[in-house]
C-alpha cells in the first residue's frame, strides 16, 4: 500500500530507543519528546517496527499517557514470531504535544518508532 | 556583471568580485577596502566545530570560534548549519548577539535548513580578529556526545581603498571628512548595531 500524497518536510527526524513491553497491557514510555528548546516540540509517528516474541499473537497500542494509555493510532495486530513494519505512507499524520507511550497484550513485543519532531 | 550582494538567497556566492570596494562595518563605522583576492572555503570536516559532550538541557559557555579567525586585512563570509540536535546562538563580540530582534535572538537549529536549505539567512562575516562566538544548548532530554556546527564560505584578501589621488575613503556622515567611494558593498562584519 502506498500513497502519492506529499507535503513539505515539517520537522526533524528522530528515533525512539528499542522498547520491550514487560507486562501485558501496561503502558511504557516509548519516545520522550524534546522540550528544552524555546518551545516544546510536537511529535508525529512516521515509522513503526515491531517484533512479537511473546509466544502468541499480540496486540500493540501506541499512544500518549501512562495511566491510562490513550491510543493515537488504531491497535496493531502482530502474528506470533513476526516482525512487522509500518512505513509512513500507511500511518495517519497524528501530531501530539506529549511523550509517546506503548503497551502490548501479551508482553514481549520489541518496538521502535521513527518520529518527526516539529519546532 | 554578476548580481552579488550579502545574504543572497541560493547556493553561496562571493558577495563581490576582485577589485571591487567593500565597506566593512567595524565599531560603528565603515572602513573601506578593495578586494584583491577571493578564495572559497568548502564545507568539510576541517571547518567544523565540535563543542563536545553536552548534558541534557545544558548550555555551554560563550565560546570563541577560533577556526574562523581571519588574518589581518582579510574577512570571511560564512554560512553555517548544525549537525546534531542543538540550538546555537551566534555572537560577534562576546556580548553582541546576532540574528537580533528587539526582544530575542534567532539561532541555528536542525529546523533552520528545513526552510532555508541554502543557508543564506545564517550568513555572517568575520573581519580580522573581530571574533565570532557561539553558545550551544542541548534542548533534548538526553545527553549528547557531540555538538557539531559546520561552516563554509569565502575569504577575502583586502587592501585599503583609496581614490585616484591616493586619498583614503572615510565614512563620517554629515562631517567634512566624509569621503565615500562611488560604489561599494556593505559588509556587516561585526555587530555593534
Amino acid at each position: 500500500m502506498g500513497s502519492h500524497y506529499q507535503q513539505p518536510v515539517r520537522g526533524i527526524r528522530k528515533s525512539s530507543p528499542v522498547v520491550l513491553t514487560l507486562v501485558a497491557a501496561t503502558p511504557l514510555l516509548l519516545y520522550q519528546r524534546t522540550t528544552g528548546g524555546q518551545n516544546p516540540r510536537t511529535v508525529i509517528v512516521r515509522k513503526i517496527i515491531a517484533y512479537n516474541l511473546s509466544g502468541g499473537n499480540a496486540t500493540l497500542d501506541i499512544g500518549i499517557g501512562l495511566a491510562p494509555l490513550v491510543n493515537i493510532l488504531p491497535t496493531f495486530f502482530i502474528v506470533n514470531g513476526m516482525t512487522d513494519a509500518w512505513p509512513e505512507d500507511d500511518i495517519p499524520e497524528v501530531e501530539v504535544a506529549a511523550d509517546l507511550t506503548l503497551q502490548s497484550t501479551p508482553a514481549g513485543v520489541y518496538v521502535q518508532v521513527e518520529v518527526e519532531e516539529i519546532e | 556583471m554578476p548580481d552579488l550582494y550579502p545574504y543572497k538567497p541560493g547556493e553561496i556566492e562571493s558577495i563581490v568580485l576582485p577589485d571591487q570596494t567593500v565597506g566593512v562595518w567595524i565599531n560603528k563605522v565603515y572602513k573601506f577596502y578593495k578586494v584583491v583576492f577571493i578564495e572559497p572555503i568548502p564545507r568539510c570536516d576541517a571547518i567544523e566545530f565540535d563543542f563536545g559532550a553536552l548534558a541534557a538541557g545544558v548550555t555551554t559557555a560563550i565560546t570563541q570560534l577560533n577556526l574562523l579567525e581571519m588574518p589581518d586585512r582579510e574577512f570571511g563570509q560564512f554560512r553555517g548549519f548544525v549537525i546534531d540536535d542543538i540550538a546555537v546562538n551566534l555572537w560577534q563580540g562576546r556580548s553582541d548577539g546576532r540574528y537580533k530582534l528587539n526582544n530575542r535572538n534567532g539561532r541555528l537549529t536542525r529546523a533552520t535548513d528545513l526552510r532555508d536549505p541554502c543557508g543564506h539567512t545564517t550568513e555572517f562575516y568575520v573581519h580580522e580578529d573581530d571574533f565570532a562566538f557561539m553558545q550551544v544548548l542541548n534542548p533534548t532530554d538526553y545527553d549528547l556526545t557531540q555538538t557539531r556546527v559546520a561552516f563554509y564560505g569565502f575569504r577575502y584578501v583586502l587592501e585599503v581603498a583609496v581614490d585616484a589621488s591616493g586619498r583614503q575613503y572615510v565614512w563620517s556622515p554629515g562631517k567634512p571628512e566624509n569621503h565615500l567611494p562611488a560604489a561599494w558593498t556593505r559588509v556587516p562584519a561585526t555587530a555593534h548595531l
